[in-house]
């Protein structure tokens, strides 16, 4: 009987560095496979001695692997988990290291997408814009803190609880339901502040005046007594209609300018 | 303007390796770079504001998945460095941003392209185990990233600054104006894809939320999206226990849609 292999303190921490590597090599073919294999490589050390299971290791982590950078700690967590049983057990069905991979990259994307890049970096923003449009620095700054404590955060004890739960812990948490409340939260939260940025932040008001007879007419008085703000709400439905139809951000963004420039000319806006 | 120069690539360098090196820490955005660009042209001030301003333009665009979206870096530097060395402030910084940050978009794509062949390199290398060569294989990519950004900067911000600025002068007022007139509607477009990816029919109400809050008060964006956690935390995690019991197990969560027992 050899004696049972074992990760030590010093591999994840040298595992949750790494892990900021993630997209060092991005490429259209395999994607993030060369970061994630850069980070399991002090896991891949530790527990295969003979070259033959290190190569096997090696490839096995430049298969295809494409995640939100924030959740990719956790999964290597789980991954190295796995590592460690296959290093003891010689039973072990290897592949499964990377259907469980594969399984999780999708849904991790996706709830790490739409709590970190869908929300939390636009409450950030939106608080640290509405502080730097006044030229404040606290703006910068705010962003980088409200964005990044959570992030590191979920770095670090996704690393830590994907190694030491395993699998199981996200069954469970999705058995609970909590994920699903966690996103509805998120989704909640995130489109209240958009709604907000687009009342604050989107400033359209036109200069358009009339005059019946002799009562001057100031447009924008009346559209404020409507709605206030509805010009910006206008705009962005209008938009939002234009992407639902497929048009691209570049034609969007080109339409946009020109259209600024001529409705300014014309004296519209 | 050699220091200068040398100094803007290499913020727009850190901008790049944001993604690459350092897990997204978001040093990547215009709201951060565009300070950075400031204190490095001695107004720190312009640049915070000019990068808030390009910040609500690209805010909504995003590289999830393999998409390569347009090179926000590049753009954000360059835009808001030439904005500043011209003095002619924010809206010189957006007309110059957005196509910069179009073009250079493209050498990004080259990139991603040519470390495909790097990718073969590292699948040799692992045949042998040979861990050293293999972590080689993703240090020359990182490099190659930050080249991307950090020649085209340096060339630009050392070769091209005064023709842009005698460019910029050369366009007509009545442009310039209507260039900033575009400048405050194209955060629409940062707006729509997000509302794109957030809502759902039963969500939609809370974009109405944020948007009423905003418009018939005088909070700020800080207090509405607070009250927005505690309005959906009790959503989500109160209203709906109370209804835990007389749920069935697979019945997805309707809340929006009337079906809570208040037991």
């Amino acid at each position: 009987m050899t004696e049972e292999k074992k990760l030590r303190k010093k591999d994840l921490r040298s595992v949750f560095w790494r892990s900021f590597a993630l997209q060092g090599a991005f490429n259209y073919e395999r994607m993030q496979n060369l970061g994630f294999c850069y980070t399991m490589i002090p896991v891949i050390k530790r527990l295969y001695e003979k070259q033959e299971d290190q190569s096997l290791a090696l490839k096995r982590h430049l298969e295809i692997f494409n995640t939100t950078p924030v959740v990719s700690p956790t999964i290597a967590g789980i991954t190295a988990a796995m590592e460690e049983q296959n290093a003891n057990n010689k039973d072990f069905d290897t592949s499964s290291i990377n259907a469980v991979k594969t399984a999780l990259m999708g849904p991790l994307a996706g709830i790490g997408d739409s709590l970190f890049w869908g929300t939390l970096r636009i409450i950030a923003a939106g608080i640290g814009i509405s502080l730097a449009v006044q030229g404040n620095i606290i703006g910068p700054l705010l962003f980088l803190l409200l964005y990044n404590i959570p992030n590191i955060l979920v770095r670090f004890f996704g690393l830590k609880y994907g190694y030491s739960v395993g699998v199981n812990s996200l069954e469970r948490i999705q058995k609970e339901g909590l994920m699903d409340k966690i996103m509805a939260v998120a989704t909640t939260v995130g489109l209240v502040v958009v709604g907000a940025m687009v009342a604050t932040m989107l400033k359209v008001t036109t200069p358009l005046k009339f005059n019946v007879n002799g009562a001057e007419v100031v447009i924008q008085d009346i559209l404020d007594q409507i709605l206030p703000n509805i010009l910006p709400l206008t705009l962005t439905f209008i938009v939002f209609w234009m992407l639902r139809k497929k048009f691209s951000i570049s034609k969007l963004t080109i339409g946009i300018i020109f259209f600024g420039i001529i409705i300014h000319w014309i004296g519209i806006l | 303007m050699l220091t200068q120069a040398l100094l803007l690539g290499l913020i727009a360098g850190i901008g790049i390796l944001d993604s690459r090196l350092f897990g997204v820490l978001m040093l990547e955005r215009p709201l951060v770079l565009g300070a950075l660009v400031g204190l490095v042209l001695g107004d720190f001030k312009t640049g915070i504001i000019i990068g808030a301003q390009l910040e609500l333009i690209w805010m909504g665009i995003a590289g999830i998945g393999s998409s390569t979206p347009p090179d926000v870096v590049t753009g954000g530097v360059l835009g808001t460095a030439f904005a500043i060395l011209s003095g002619k402030g924010p809206e010189v910084a957006l007309a110059l941003a957005v196509p910069i940050a179009v073009l250079a978009q493209s050498l990004g794509v080259l990139v991603r392209v040519v470390n495909t062949y790097f990718i073969h390199k590292a699948d040799s290398y692992a045949k042998s185990a040979d861990f050293k060569k293999v972590t080689l294989m993703i240090w020359i990519p990182v490099a190659l990233f930050f080249l991307s950004v950090f020649i085209p900067t340096f060339l630009a911000v050392l070769l091209g600054a005064e023709t842009v600025t005698n460019l910029i002068n050369s366009v007509p007022k009545v442009i310039l104006e209507g260039m900033t007139i575009a400048g405050n509607l194209l955060p629409a477009i940062g707006f729509a894809l997000l509302i794109d990816m957030l809502i759902s029919k039963k969500m939609a109400v809370f974009f109405f939320v944020g948007f009423l809050a905003a418009s018939y008060s005088s909070l700020d964006v800080m207090a509405i999206a607070l009250i927005g956690v505690c309005m959906a935390i009790i959503l989500n995690f109160i209203m709906n226990d109370s209804n835990h019991l007389t749920k069935k197990k697979d019945e997805p969560d309707n809340l929006t849609e009337g079906e809570i027992n208040f037991d």
